[in-house]
């Protein structure tokens, strides 16, 4: 079943168009991830689907309920930690938790048992009775995304829920994320860090000015975008071995420790076949290689620069 | 329970705090006890209709209004708030409609000016009991007074929430309103022997009209001049009400 289902969905502020016709579709019980660089589009595409601004035209299906029509029906069932902080000042961590189950009209018991559940699934548990208005910004955006897991629901848009969180945190979230989506919840989840989104996302999707322009599984698009590979053949000795490498190209030679030849081509596997054999008729050693696997990274980067090129040539 | 009420209880929990009850209670006793019972010398009486009053139950039935209007505060204050703290956001992308989240303010606004005035009027009735007038007609008087005062200044309190960015602009704007609206009225002083002048910013003022109910309510004494306050305290509750609605239903997310 599809659980997001939108199509040609246009949004713009003003002469600014944020989101440019883009069609997205996310299967129920999977992890969707949402990549673009600041400003193209993320954070208004996820407040189009969760129904908090209108589209200026498309159409929205969120877990089978047409997101225009109905609204309210789609937000009961889903769960949404935006981009822009949110916390009640006032009140404590665990009663702001506590509250917002209340909310969510999720009854007193198991209010109760989240709150302890959460407050030491998120690490919390220290600074439970500390008001939201006296704890690190970490902390708080720690107590918000820990805050949506109070509700039951079938489908979670979390907006870049790890900015501001230390690395311990960040991977517990990640992996408390993992869990819940193994009892069957489904994510929409925006980022910039990339290791975060091959880590977690079984499919992904890049948006750059407003439109969508790959989206695929991790591995699907390392082997589309990812062509280019590094690899680093070490050898022993220090040896000058530019003269008998004459005619290979793309490669480079470096002395830090022993001597590295790097690849980095889109054929690397040729060239790397050409090295091997002048390496063996002159009967070098080799002492290590290795394969640097592309990272979604520099995929990214690529796939953004070409489409900022190809929008520029196209004059827009 | 029905989203309005969830929010109602949200709303009751973020506002009611120790420095809200100083603000709610303390304030009003030493209007009351002090400032009260220390003008008592210079002013030995106050007329009130047919009646007069002294100093002490004079002020004490003006502190009900100006309890009730201070206590709508919070509604501009919960709104501001949760638009700084992003809850604004994150309640209209929660199972409530933006419908509800106005009418939870304004149960709020009921519920905390009904409360308000019912604890004035309790820490005030050993002063004001000997005057007191209750009757069948009165207590409603003062019922809707405390309702339409509190949901006309909370629609003010809001309208200014909506339209500040800053929160320095916030706290300057509405204390400079709220403190125009308590000193210019009938809160303090009777109309009747100002100077003309003030005797006509009074019943430029909102606050006037509310308190000139309340005191009917429990003074009695009911006038043609009563009728004309209370159909202008509704008919200005009601467009105040429309407008804060209307700028809250377009607030921008
Ligand atoms: N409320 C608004 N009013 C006017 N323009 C806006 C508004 N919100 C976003 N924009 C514009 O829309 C575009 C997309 O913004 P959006 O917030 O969706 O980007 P984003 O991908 O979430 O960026 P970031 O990674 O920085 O969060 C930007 O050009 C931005 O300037
Ligand atoms: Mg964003």
């Amino acid at each position: 079943m599809l659980c997001i289902e939108a199509k040609s969905l246009f949004r713009s502020y003003g002469n600014v168009t944020a989101v440019d016709g883009i069609d997205i579709s996310v299967e129920s019980g999977k992890i969707f991830g949402f990549l673009g660089p600041n400003g193209a589009g993320k954070t208004t595409t996820m407040k189009l689907l969760t129904t908090l601004i209108p589209p200026s035209s498309g159409t929205i299906t969120i877990l089978g309920i047409d997101a225009s029509r109905h609204p309210l029906d789609v937000r009961k069932k889903i769960g949404v930690v935006l981009q822009q902080p949110s916390y009640e000042p006032t009140l404590t961590v665990e009663k702001s938790l506590e509250k917002y189950g209340m909310m969510w009209d999720i009854d007193i018991k198991t209010r109760r048992d989240r709150v302890e559940e959460l407050l030491t699934a998120f690490d919390l548990q220290d600074i439970r009775k500390k008001k939201n208005d006296d704890i690190s910004i970490g902390q708080r955006r720690r107590v918000q995304v820990a805050r949506e897991f109070m509700h039951d629901m079938d489908l979670l848009f979390l907006d870049e829920p790890t900015a501001g969180l230390d690395p311990s945190a960040r991977r517990g979230l990640l992996d408390y994320i993992k869990g819940k989506v193994r009892d069957g919840l489904t994510i929409f989840f925006t980022t910039h860090i990339l290791e975060e989104a091959e880590y977690l996302c079984d499919e992904i999707a890049i948006i750059n000015r407003g439109k969508i322009i790959a989206v695929d599984t991790p591995d699907e698009l390392k082997n589309k975008f990812g062509r280019e590979k590094t690899i680093k053949i070490r050898i022993g000795q220090m040896q000058e071995i530019s003269g008998m490498l004459q005619g290979v190209r793309n490669y480079d030679v470096s002395h830090d420790e022993g001597t590295v030849i790097t690849i980095h081509s889109a054929d690397s596997e040729q060239i790397l076949a050409k090295i091997l054999q002048v390496l063996q008729s002159n009967n070098i050693q080799i002492e290590d290689l290795s394969v640097v696997p592309t990272s979604l990274e520099e995929i990214f980067l690529t796939v953004v620069k070409n489409s900022n090129a190809s929008s520029i040539s196209s004059g827009k | 329970m029905h989203p309005v009420f969830r929010l109602v209880n949200r709303n009751l929990t973020i506002s009611l705090n120790m420095g809200f009850v100083i603000w709610q209670v303390i304030f009003p006793i030493i209007y009351i006890f002090v400032a009260g019972f220390a003008y008592t010398a210079l002013i030995h009486s106050v007329p009130f209709g047919s009646k007069s009053l002294n100093y002490p139950a004079f002020i004490a039935s003006g502190m009900i209004g100006f309890n009730i209007m201070n206590s709508t505060l919070i509604s501009g204050i919960i709104i501001w708030n949760d638009r700084r703290h992003g809850m604004f956001e994150q309640i209209l992308v929660g199972p409530f409609t933006r419908a509800q989240y106005i009418l939870s303010n304004v149960y709020t606004i009921g519920i905390i000016g009904l409360v308000s005035a019912g604890l004035i009027t309790a820490i005030g009735y050993p002063i004001f009991f000997k005057s007191v007038e209750f009757n069948v007609l009165t207590i409603p008087l003062v019922v809707f007074a405390s309702m339409t005062g509190a949901i006309l200044f909370g629609s003010i309190a809001s309208i200014i929430s909506t339209r500040l960015k800053s929160s320095e602009g916030f706290n300057v704007v509405i204390n400079t309103a709220f403190l125009f609206f308590a000193f210019v009225s009938t809160a303090f002083y009777p109309a009747q022997g100002a100077p003309p002048i003030l005797a006509t910013a009074f019943y430029l003022n909102p606050l006037t009209y509310l308190v000139d109910v309340v005191r009917v309510g429990i003074f009695g004494n009911f006038t043609g001049t009563v009728g004309y306050e209370m159909i202008i305290l509704t008919v200005l509750a009601v467009i105040f009400f429309g407008i804060a609605t209307k700028l809250l239903s377009r607030l921008e997310i």
